[in-house]
Order: C-alpha cells, then structure tokens, then sequence
C-alpha cells in the first residue's frame, strides 16, 4: 500500500495534472493521494475558493484514491471559514500552509487551533535555500517554533524542510512534527540521515506530484531501511495521522 | 545485466556524509539493478590542487574491473594537456570530465576552448556537468550556473567534438532542442531528468531516445530513482534498451 501525502493540483493545469497523477497512480501502484491547490504566493480570496474548488471536483470524480488538503492564506479575514468549509463540508483531511506567511505568524495560529479542535494534521511548506528564500517562505526553525507553541497539533514538515540537514536539525526534538520527503531534492542519504535522525515512525511518503514521483519512491527502495520501516514510510505512518481504518 | 552507467562517481564529496562511498558500494547497487558497468569518475579530482593525484587514485581502485573512467581536468591550472596524455596511455581513458561551475570558468573562456580542441583532435568525448547538487541545497560553496545561451554557443562551435551533458535539467534539454537535433553527437544522461512526472516519456517525445544515455550520479543522487524512471517508463523497449546500453555501447566502444 502506498499513500502519497503531498501533491498538487496547479491553477490551469486541472486536467493535466488530474490526468496525469491518475495515470501514475494506475502505473505505480499508489493507493490513496492527497491534493491541495496552488498557484501564486500571494492569492486573493477568489483563487483559494478556485483552488479548493478544483481539488473538492477531483475528490468527487476520484473518491476512491484522491483525499484533500484545504489550502488557506492566513493572511485572508475569511480563513478559518476556508478550513471549516473545507474539512466540514468538502470533507478535506487536513490544512495546507504554503508561502503566504510563515507557519509561525500569529495569523496562523487561530487556524492550528481549528485542526486541533478537529484532529486533523497540518501541512507545511518548509524549504531553506542556500541560494535564498522568498519572503514568508517557511524554513524548519519556523516550523519548530510552531510545534513548541502547540504541542498537541500534528504538524507535517514538507520535503524534509528542503536541505534535510537543515530542515531534520530543526525540528529533531518536536516529536509533534512529521516530515514528509516529497519534492525536488535527489540525493540518496536524505532519508537515510532522516531515518537516523527522527526514526521512520516520523517520515510520511510524499511526492509533490506532478513534480516526481519515482524519484521518492526510489529513494525509500535504495535507502537501508527494513520492510517495516518502508511500510511506516509508505502508509502507516499516514494511515496513524490521518485516523484511517 | 548489461546496462551502462555514464555518470558514477567515486572519492570524497565533503558537504556531507556519503554512506555508499566504496567500489564495493558502487559496484552493488549496480548489480541491484541490472548494471553491468559504469564510467567513472573521481571525486577528488574536484577539490584536489592537482587533479591528475586523484585520477591516480581512481585508477588503482577500478583498474582490472571493467569499468572505465573519465579523466577530471580543470582547464584553469598549467600541465593539463599531458595528463590528458597521460590518462590515455596510463589509464585507457574514455573521455574527460570538465566542472566549469565548480572550478569558475566560463564556456567562451580561451583555455577552456583550448581544451576542447586538444579534446577534438584526440577523438576524445567531453563530460560537461552542469550540476551535482540542487542549486537550493548547496553548502558553503555555491557553483556557478551555466547560461544556456552560452552552451548553445558552446555546442555550435564545436560541432566535431563529441559532448556528453551531465544532470541536466528536462527543462534546459528542452531549451537546446534546435540546437540538438542538428548535433547528433550530443548526449545526455537521465541523472538529472526528475523534477516531473514522466520526465522520459517527455523527452523521448521530444528528442527521441538515441541520444539519451543511463546514469546516475552516484553516490550523491539517488540511483534507484533514475533506474526506475527508465524501468517504469511508457517508452518501448527498444528505447529502453537504447538508454539503458545501447547507446553508451555504441558510443564507447563497450
């Protein structure tokens, strides 16, 4: 079984990117995928209801392997009705942060108090970059002061907060905070030193789709990990945070 | 087994820890995964003073095994042009390894451009990295990106030399598409054909598969990863077979 926790669904890409996360999941076996939408860093409040909107329609016509995030800005005055609206009814798994504040701003907060409420985890961009980060771009220092301030959240680090020797550092001793290796990074000792780290219990398979996908699951296949600890990695560990029977 | 891998790498890469640095390693993972062989070449060739001590090296680990290895030089420091000589009659060279965004030199530099043309009249093939690490993740030293316009002037003027480009992105292979197809002695390797779904159906599409060329970059990506994207790829097999070794077979001699 495999649960892919981090993909996309890009604005004017619908089709292709339905088409083609579809054609993958037939291809390579995956079991369950879980979308949010994106397009530009700062979005007003007309493209997250587009956006949330094209990931609910791919819900609907792929109930059997598509679940969702609901993408919120914190930045928008009606964001804590974008994630009630999308986890109640939408029925979305859990919230996704990306670039429009850092997951540390006190204009997140009222939204991890929600997915507290609602036990649902939380998803964050998190991407440190030699060569420099956008402005509100979440590295793994913010996503540890985050879980500091809310223990009981369930936090999901994306792409293992990027450079993993930056992002897993970070936020080694917040046992509230998942990792997740989806994205772009192709070195083979990520997960390995992930593993070594945080021990596989804290790592969920993620892709970023439609950016890679056998380039993630390639990286669990050559990393020295046991049955168990790939079968952690490529669903427990999700089916655990998500609460699925 | 019989696949080829172009692009292997052994030595010390001092940015991190490097768990599967051996031949041994080496030699395993390709055995994992159907490989038979592999061009290869040092890595501390990079950072040495005197590239050529690594070759050295490189070449008392590998010699007697089959796998044949790709001569590092920096086109910046004096004497190069007899370690190429050298390489060929000690070494049985296949080629020469160039880092220009490492060791800071442009493509239209005039050494580099010497370089090239004892290369040419050598009949020796050119390994032109464009990348080892993702320019987001690099650590205390940033190499320096090559500008396509650049290679595009690059492969135009040396139409007899016999180019292999290293980790390059779908993106920049798309970028050189005019300029590849009348250049049918450009190569590519998979390496760095990753940051999409079905990168190897898109670029067989776009360029066919005759050109395209297995490797991997170990041990600093993932070789598993580029394995299966030309394994699982909705391609043919004869366009399988033709990345995976019939390509470096015919190209190399092998």
């Amino acid at each position: 079984m495999i649960i892919d926790i981090h993909a996309h669904i890009w604005r004017g890409r619908y089709e292709t990117d339905k088409t083609e996360i579809v054609k993958a999941c037939n291809l390579y076996g995956i079991s369950k995928v879980y979308v949010s939408g994106l397009h530009s860093q700062y979005p007003d409040e007309a493209e997250i209801r587009e956006l949330n909107g094209e990931v609910y329609r791919f819900m609907q016509e792929q109930p059997e392997v598509i679940g969702g995030f609901c993408y919120v800005s914190p930045r928008h005055p009606t964001a804590l009705y974008t994630l009630q609206k999308g986890v109640e009814e939408m029925g979305m798994s859990g919230l996704k942060l990306w670039i429009a504040a850092f997951c540390d701003d006190p204009s997140v907060f009222k939204l991890v108090e929600k997915c507290i409420s609602y036990d649902i985890p939380v998803l964050v961009h998190s991407f440190y970059k030699s060569n420099g980060n956008l402005t509100d771009e979440t590295t793994g220092v913010n996503v540890a002061n985050l879980a500091r301030r809310y223990p009981e959240a369930k936090i999901i680090m994306a792409h293992l907060g990027g450079n993993c020797y930056h992002g897993i550092k970070a936020v080694k001793y917040h046992k509230n905070i998942w990792v997740d290796i989806s994205g772009s990074p192709f070195r083979r000792d990520d997960v390995d030193y992930t593993v070594e780290q945080l021990g596989a219990e804290r790592i969920l398979f993620g892709t970023d789709m439609p950016g890679s996908y056998l380039v993630n699951a390639g990286q669990i296949e050559e990393a020295q990990l046991s049955l168990e600890q790939k079968d952690m990695i490529y669903y427990l560990n999700a089916k655990k945070i998500l609460r699925l029977e | 087994m019989e696949g080829i891998d172009v692009n292997c790498l052994l030595g010390h890469w001092p940015f991190r820890k490097i768990r599967k640095c051996t031949f041994g390693d080496l030699r395993s993972v390709h055995a994992e995964n159907d490989i038979s062989t592999g061009l290869v070449s040092s890595l501390n060739s990079i950072f040495y003073n005197d590239p050529f001590e690594g070759d050295n090296e490189l070449f008392d680990i590998i010699k007697s095994s089959g796998y044949k290895q790709v001569l590092t030089i920096n086109p910046l420091l004096p004497g190069y042009a007899y370690d190429i000589k050298e390489g060929m009659k000690l070494f049985d060279i296949i080629g020469v390894r160039v880092y220009p965004g490492y060791h800071g030199y442009d493509l239209t530099d005039h050494r580099f451009e010497t370089l090239c043309d004892i290369l040419t009249s050598y009949d020796l093939p050119i390994f032109l990295t464009m990348r080892l690490e993702d320019e987001r993740l690099e650590y205390i030293i940033e190499h320096k990106l090559m500008k396509l316009e650049t290679l595009t002037g690059f492969l135009s003027n040396h139409t007899n030399l016999t180019t292999i480009l290293l980790t390059i992105r779908n993106e920049e292979l798309l970028y050189l598409k005019d300029i590849l197809y009348s250049r049918p002695n450009v190569y590519y390797d998979t390496s760095g054909l990753k940051n999409q779904l079905f990168a190897i159906e898109k670029i067989t599409d776009a360029l066919g598969s005759k050109n395209l060329l297995y490797g991997s970059l170990h041990p600093l990506f993932c070789l598993k990863s580029t394995q299966l994207l030309v394994s699982k790829a909705v391609i043919g097999d004869q366009a399988k077979k033709d990345i995976f070794f019939e390509n470096a077979r015919g190209l190399f001699e092998l």
